[in-house]
């Protein structure tokens, strides 16, 4: 299909559409250098409702009674949504490749920076095109709102869902809140650090009973002790402590595992015994087969804060130790307090398992790592989202029409130009 | 029943499963191979359900455990989408990913255990890594079907089959890396607290989906063929870089998703 029309001559398709949508990001780094970057918590609620219900009364009206106009067809058109799209990919790619800040410092001095390319989410250009995004693709919808047909299915759902999603998701964040809540064991607490590190009070509060963490059965290393490096250096040599089979290799060595206590104290020089309290440790009871079939018995165990650490010497140089176990999983026992009155108690908060009140969800997020499984205290993070429905409600849609798609293809019929 | 026991299924499930993959593109030997296939499945979920008893716990512990249910659910998703739409290479595909699964949990029964951090040990992550592993085969297949059409195009073919073909293996790969990608988003809020943190992984995931919305969009007209065909190649290696290019990035460096 030729195409002999001069640019900006209706209708308008690739050409204008690039044009256009390339002016707005120019107008966009223009906004960057003067006024710096986009401070996204200016649209927090109200601002972000209000522009929501704008949104929908310019939707209505101008779909009913512009909707044959130029400029509806234009902005509504594949052509205009494609470029837009690409849009944002290729400022995605730059977010993708250069690392982010959080917050964009008006005194750093890379020119990347001063254009905002290393946080691309508050940059201008992204936020025109974001918005841009939620005006096509609502007008989008609108237009074909009015002849609803059962075809359409597909288009509907994937495209209000991803309008919601973008709405809640972009819109909505301005009225998101991250804090993160350390908590004494036994102690109550509402305090809070914002991700600025200021303390504030919070509507909530938690008490912690019990931070537990279980741990996985670590392993046995070999090491040089004179650089405490790991040996042989280029192929890590681990023999693991719950693998099937008794008997591995670490190095060159034989090792042969008599008795593993995953919670063991010890109890004398050289005997460990399993008891289940706290500052207990891993120990393994093992015997090594060294080159010149001399044998070495003994126990290792990687200590703690409470207990030391044993190794076992094959020679001057080398030694056989424990590693850190990893964690399995970790869970603070807590009670919690709203200031509405409402509780909720022996509640169990888990990695994957947060708890949901309101519009707060309480995340386990860490813990001393130091003292790993006899930290004293449990760090939460609580997340304030009123959005969260809406934007499941998007997440919903999207995943219905993506059910779809994979069960209908693409339809066969084929399309009139 | 315990890892022990895992031999006994795995033989049999991998005897039917590779033979199905030969067999179902032989069109005399379809049913057969369908039928292998099914009693594959059979045999290798009652091995988890076994298993599942044994240990009292669901096995979605270790990277074993988690190997057993791509290898199922790789071929039982296989098997379904070749009930929809009848691609044998798929479900010889699905077969022969999901039996090097299960040769990795037999040839190296020591990495049974290896230790799935207390972020990974949620029920999204088996359905949000096989639907990738689905997509990505579909994707690659319409990428290659793509370099084949443009190749036709420059010697002035022009028949309309393989382009259908193209379209509708996008189509079904694409609602594959959605979901994949949304299931992310609703385990993201369970375990970092938010759907959406623009994490690098998260943002090439995100590219990769505007990549292929743009030629499912471009596609809805028929002009421009060419620059719409071409889409494919790029848009696959965009899909790579978010599937393993974006650990080499300097951007990884703030990425939490990074598991080693």
């Amino acid at each position: 299909m030729k195409d002999n029309r001069k640019l900006w001559q209706w209708p308008w398709r690739y050409k204008e559409s690039f044009v256009f949508i390339l002016g707005l990001m120019l107008v966009g780094f223009a906004l960057q250098l003067t006024v710096g970057s986009f401070n996204f918590y200016l649209l927090a609620s109200p601002i972000n409702y209000t522009i929501g219900g704008l949104f929908l009364l310019f939707f209505g009206f101008f779909s009913y009674s512009k909707r044959k106009t130029k400029l509806y067809t234009w902005l509504t058109s594949i052509p205009f949504s494609v470029t837009l799209i690409g849009g944002l990919l290729i400022l995605s790619i730059f977010m993708g490749s250069i690392p982010q800040r959080l917050t964009a410092s008006k005194s750093s001095m890379p020119l990347y920076s001063q254009f905002g390319f290393d946080a691309v989410t508050s940059m201008w250009s992204f936020v025109i095109l974001y918005f841009l995004t939620l005006l096509s693709l609502g007008l989008t919808i609108s237009k074909k709102l009015w002849r609803l047909q059962k075809k359409d299915f597909i288009f509907h759902t994937s495209h209000i869902g991803l309008w919601v999603l973008l709405f809640a998701a972009g819109l909505g964040s301005a009225d998101m809140k991250r804090y993160v809540m350390h908590i004494p064991e036994g102690e109550v607490e509402w305090r809070v650090y914002s991700p600025e590190k200021d303390i504030l009070e919070l509507p909530i509060a938690i008490q912690l009973h019990d931070f537990i963490m279980e741990e996985y059965p670590p392993q046995l290393a070999l090491i040089n002790k004179t650089n405490g490096k790991l040996y042989p250096d280029s192929k890590k040599s681990f023999f693991s402590l719950d693998s099937p089979s008794p008997i591995g290799e670490l190095g060159p060595y034989q090792v042969e595992l008599k008795k593993y206590i995953h919670n063991a104290i010890r109890s004398s020089d050289t005997l460990y015994r399993e008891a289940h309290m706290p500052g207990a440790t891993p120990a393994a009871h093992i015997t090594v087969k060294t080159n010149n079939n001399l044998t070495k018995t003994g126990w290792v165990s990687g200590g703690n804060a409470i207990q030391l650490f044993s190794t076992i010497d094959i020679d001057s140089i080398y030694s056989i130790v424990m590693t850190r176990p990893e964690p399995k999983r970790f869970l603070s026992k807590v009670d919690i307090f709203t200031k509405d009155g409402k509780e909720y108690l022996n509640q169990e908060i888990e990695v994957n398992k947060p708890f949901k009140t309101g519009d707060w969800t309480i995340y386990q997020y860490g813990y001393d790592n130091e003292a790993g499984k006899l930290s004293s205290y449990t760090s939460l993070e609580l997340v304030y989202d009123p959005w969260l429905t809406y934007a499941y409600i998007g997440i919903g849609l999207l995943f219905v029409s993506s059910i779809a798609l994979v069960i209908q293809g693409k339809p066969t019929k084929s399309r009139k130009i | 029943m315990t890892w022990n026991n895992f031999i006994y299924f795995a033989y049999p499930t991998l005897l039917c499963w590779g033979v199905s993959g030969v067999l179902i593109n032989l069109r005399k030997y379809r049913k057969l191979a369908l039928l292998l296939m099914s009693l594959g499945l059979l045999i290798f979920f009652s091995f988890i359900i076994g298993l599942w008893i044994g240990q009292n716990r669901p096995p979605l512990r270790t990277m074993g455990e988690t190997r057993l249910w791509y290898s199922f659910f790789l071929s039982a998703i296989g098997l379904l989408t070749y009930y929809r739409w009848r691609y044998s290479w798929l479900l010889t595909f699905s077969s022969l990913v999901a039996s090097i699964f299960i040769g990795i949990n037999i040839l190296k029964p020591e990495i049974h255990s290896a230790n799935l951090m207390p972020a990974l040990q949620s029920y999204w992550f088996i359905p949000h890594v096989t639907v990738y592993i689905l997509s990505y085969a579909m994707l690659g297949a319409a990428t290659i079907a793509a370099s084949i059409k443009l190749y036709k195009i420059n010697k002035g073919e022009t028949e309309q089959g393989l382009l259908l073909f193209i379209d509708n293996l996008i189509y079904i790969g694409f609602g594959f890396l959605m979901l994949g990608l949304l299931m992310g988003a609703l385990w993201a809020k369970e375990a970092w607290g938010h759907y959406w943190s623009w994490d690098p992984k998260e943002t090439w995931a995100f590219i990769t989906c505007a990549a292929y919305l743009i030629y499912i969009h471009m596609r809805l007209r028929n002009s421009h063929l060419k620059t719409t065909l071409w889409l494919l190649p790029l848009a696959f290696i965009l899909l790579l870089i978010t599937w393993i290019g974006v650990n080499y990035l300097p951007s990884a460096q703030t990425s939490i998703h990074t598991y080693s």
